[in-house]
């Protein structure tokens, strides 16, 4: 009768086995080889925090206080210029649209461009691959600040800096969906004898487009998030309306907008959610 | 000594275990037959807590299985080890850690979340290995191993809980013949030698027949025999297996001995 | 194709069956093509009072577009280098002055951008490690199937929803406001959209987790905690880790902007450089934010490949 129990392991036990199954008892070495990365990150964490000074956080109590109620505390309600934040959050989306619509109509020049099976002219395709590959490297903020520097305060600034830095992205994306494509139907319409761009026409455009389309809707969304935060470097839309009612101190009226924001935020996430789904049915359906 | 007094759970209006009553000493090795769906599993599962019953009782002792909560529960499921028909090992975890695992609830806090174990601990989890001769995987992959290994290393991890109870869920439905004898061997011997209650699932009577002290057969989710092997008849085995009898009842090709004839099919889910 | 309405239609009420199923097929046909028109002139004219509109309400008219444009290149004209060639390579004088037309020159600040561009990455750094550990923690009470009870699984849900949905730059605003200016206030906004972001990716990875190891762990007596770490996070780490690295990608260039508020960082200097003069060193720190950018991401990528690698073996 050997009934297993714990307390039934002798010292002796423990000694022996660590000599026949050393590797199982890990030293302070093997804990250590385990544990690097976590420990790593943690004394990390610990230097930074005093390197970025986290203590501060602690000290502005009193201006966060004062903040949070402006926050929350709206007042004179009635002398908000709801007309401009509503001009604003409408200008917002116009940028978007107008800006992905530039996009997605420049992409299909570019994407064409830099597509290996459409552009034979390797100089071509790698001189467009590398701009691309500086339209994408600079963020759109920045983008935005160089176009107000350049064209002025306002929206145009903001569409320009959404054009150029979807042209990046989707021209990039059209590019490979093009070079994905199925080579047969290509080849049957170059065999009616079509020109360079019946060719594309015919052969390319009709297997490519449904990927286009979902990609400029995709963007389309996800420009709107970010068309709200242009705004902040001065090109055009309800960000720019944040800004000012920030510096103006009016924390009131910018809860409010955030609000707004977030509301408008959430609405397109939903929408284009639903349009997915819908359209993913109709796929199911057919 | 376990009792079931009018355990009942229902799923919906389909009641997966019906007014099970019964009283399994300790010590005794009882094997539960039936045929898919009736009922065996949530039997095992209602014991073990891992579904909480509708209706009725689980006594141990004096204390009422089916009311536990938070640590009582806990302590409960770490004395009552269960073993899986897919054993349920954390296959990117290394065996002897997997082992360990059924020390935790032992564990004060800080030290599972830190995963430190003592060298006791660890003397101990190899022990359970060597004893069902997984030692020298210790530092491998659950997931590396075949399944007749993993449902070795299941029963060490069991064997690190110190049970008094060991439920086995099916656990050879997923095994070749040689490692369903090898696992239900070890099944056996922990239950003569330690003298732990194993009440276990089998889809197929011959191991049922071959290595239990007791039977119970289950249709339906009723309990519709209860007895020594030699008093389940041939026409009673019918019964309680239905349809599924030919495939369950082949005693020509058990599941436990190594087969001479083609492995047949088994039922996985 | 043309003629078979034709005889469709000349066969009338003749009664012939085969005709008759011709004559439908035809009449469904000229419907959903007549249905299908009228879907293409509604998007379409949606499309134009869209196009109308937006052109309208952000007065992209062509005559500022035309004005736009040709001071758009006469600004990359002013931020290009004037580099001579006979000096490029030149150092500085005896005097300690650089020479115009040379490298040296136009990268006078050159040591101080550097300077920013590592507290860049530091941000990032800490951000993500700071984000990662929120949405770790909280990715477990926000993966429907592990949650210890409804509550838990909506709170965390919707704080998630809340720290993702509000844009970092805005957040940075705030926290310049409250606790000034300088890096901690960008780490802080980045670090709650990080949380927002990977706890929402991290709670999708636990949904697909396995439930066998957890159900072990359950039946041994193992805490909800244990759970978690026994069963669960052996299975996901790989995940989560490829996540995170992706979001520390996407977190340098967020830091490389950031500054724009006044929340540290190169974005800071880029847009002083940008806003209070239009001369070469735009392009200076321009070209070191992209070199920056794309170098961090060579290495995280080859991090990330080198673990998934060593995972799979």
């Amino acid at each position: 009768m050997s009934i297993a129990s714990i307390s039934a392991v002798t010292d002796e036990q423990v000694a022996a086995l660590r000599q026949s199954h050393g590797s199982v008892f890990p030293g302070a070495a093997g804990l250590l080889r385990r544990w690097w990365p976590l420990l790593a990150a943690v004394v990390y964490l610990a230097w930074s925090m005093w390197y970025f000074d986290f203590g501060r956080l602690l000290d502005s109590s009193e201006r966060v206080l004062a903040l949070l109620r402006n926050f929350v505390i709206w007042q004179d309600m009635g002398d908000w210029a709801y007309r401009q934040i509503y001009v604003g959050i409408a200008q917002t989306l116009a940028m978007a649209f107008l800006g992905t619509l530039l996009g997605t109509l420049g992409s299909l020049v570019l994407g064409f461009l830099a597509a290996k099976n459409v552009m034979p002219l390797a100089i071509v395709r790698q001189a467009v691959r590398r701009v691309l590959d500086i339209l994408r490297g600079i963020d759109q903020l920045v983008w935005g600040l160089v176009f107000v520097r350049a064209v002025g305060l306002g929206p145009l600034a903001g569409v320009l800096a959404i054009f150029v830095s979807d042209l990046g992205t989707l021209s990039k994306l059209y590019s490979e969906a093009i070079e994905n494509i199925d080579r047969k139907q290509v080849e049957g319409v170059r065999a009616t004898g079509a020109g360079p761009l019946g060719i594309i026409r015919y052969g390319y455009i009709p297997q490519v487009l449904p990927v286009f389309i979902s990609q400029s809707l995709y963007f389309l969304e996800s420009n709107t998030r970010s068309a709200t935060i242009l705004g902040i470097v001065g090109a055009g839309g309800i960000g720019m309306i944040i800004i000012e009612r920030f510096r103006a101190q009016l924390y009131d009226q910018v809860a409010f907008v955030v609000l707004n924001v977030l509301v408008l935020i959430f609405a397109i996430d939903w929408l284009s959610k639903r349009v997915r789904l819908w359209s993913i049915g109709e796929k199911h359906d057919a | 000594m376990l009792k079931l007094d009018k355990l009942t759970r229902r799923f919906g209006d389909n009641l997966a275990v019906n007014n099970a009553n019964l009283e399994i000493p300790d010590g005794q090795m009882v094997g539960i037959i039936g045929r898919s769906g009736a009922g065996k599993s949530t039997l095992l599962r209602l014991l073990n807590r891992l579904i909480d019953p509708s209706e009725g009782q689980i006594l141990f002792g004096d204390a009422d299985i089916a009311q536990l909560k938070g640590k009582e529960l806990r302590a409960w499921r770490s004395d009552c080890a269960m073993i899986f028909q897919q054993f349920n090992l954390v296959g990117r975890l290394d065996v002897i850690t997997n082992v360990l695992t059924g020390r935790l609830y032992e564990l004060p806090q800080w030290r599972s979340m830190a995963q430190i174990f003592t060298p006791r601990e660890r003397a101990f989890a190899i022990q359970a290995l060597d004893r069902l001769g997984m030692a020298h995987t210790a530092l491998q992959r659950a997931e590396t191993l075949s399944g007749g290994q993993q449902q070795r290393v299941a029963i060490a991890r069991a064997l690190a809980q110190e049970p008094k109870i060991l439920l086995a869920d099916e656990p050879i439905a997923s095994l070749d013949p040689m490692n369903a004898k090898i696992v239900m061997d070890a099944l056996r011997d922990i239950n003569k030698q330690d003298g732990i209650t194993v009440i276990c699932n089998l889809h197929t009577l011959d191991t049922a027949r071959q290595y239990c002290d007791r039977i119970i057969g289950m249709q339906d989710g009723r309990i519709v025999f209860d007895g020594t092997p030699d008093l389940l008849t041939t026409q009673m085995a019918r019964e309680i297996y239905g349809a599924e009898a030919d495939e369950a009842f082949n005693e020509a090709a058990t599941s436990t001995a190594i087969p001479t004839g083609p492995a047949r099919a088994r039922e996985l889910a | 194709m043309t003629d078979i309405p034709m005889m469709g239609g000349s066969a009338g009420a003749s009664g012939d069956a085969p005709r008759d199923a011709v004559s439908t097929f035809e009449r469904h046909r000229a419907e959903l093509r007549a249905s299908k028109r009228v879907w293409n002139i509604v998007a379409l004219g949606a499309f134009t009072i869209c196009l109308g509109l937006s052109i309208w309400i952000s007065q992209f008219y062509p005559d500022r577009l035309a004005n736009g444009i040709p001071r758009i290149f006469e600004y990359f004209g002013t931020i290009l280098p004037d580099l001579q060639w006979d000096v490029l390579f030149e150092g500085r004088t005896e005097e300690g002055r650089a020479v115009p037309g040379s490298l040296t020159f136009w990268y006078t600040d050159f040591w101080d951008y550097v300077e920013l561009l590592w507290e860049t990455i530091l941000m990032a750094i800490t951000a993500t490690l700071i984000g990662a550990a929120v949405a770790f923690v909280l990715s477990f009470p926000a993966a429907a199937n592990l949650a210890p009870n409804s509550w838990l699984y909506w709170l965390s849900r919707r704080f998630l929803e809340v720290c993702r949905g509000i844009p970092e730059i805005l957040l940075a605003l705030v926290f310049v406001f409250m606790i000034g200016i300088g890096p901690l206030a960008g780490i802080i906004a980045i670090a709650i959209h990080t949380a927002g972001a990977l706890g929402k990716l991290f709670a999708e990875v636990n949904e697909n987790a396995s439930s066998r190891p957890v159900e072990g762990i359950t039946a041994v007596g193992g805490t909800w905690a244990e759970k978690m770490i026994f069963g669960v996070v052996p299975q996901v780490a790989p995940n989560f880790f490829s996540y995170a690295m992706l979001r520390f990608e996407i977190n340098v260039r967020a830091s490389s902007i950031i500054g724009f508020v006044g929340a540290g960082g190169i974005g800071q200097e880029l847009n002083r450089v940008i806003s209070f003069y239009s001369d070469d060193r735009v392009l200076a720190v321009l070209i070191l934010v992209v070199l920056m950018v794309t170098i961090i991401d060579l290495i995280s990528e080859r991090i990330r490949l080198g673990y998934i690698g060593r995972e799979n073996f």
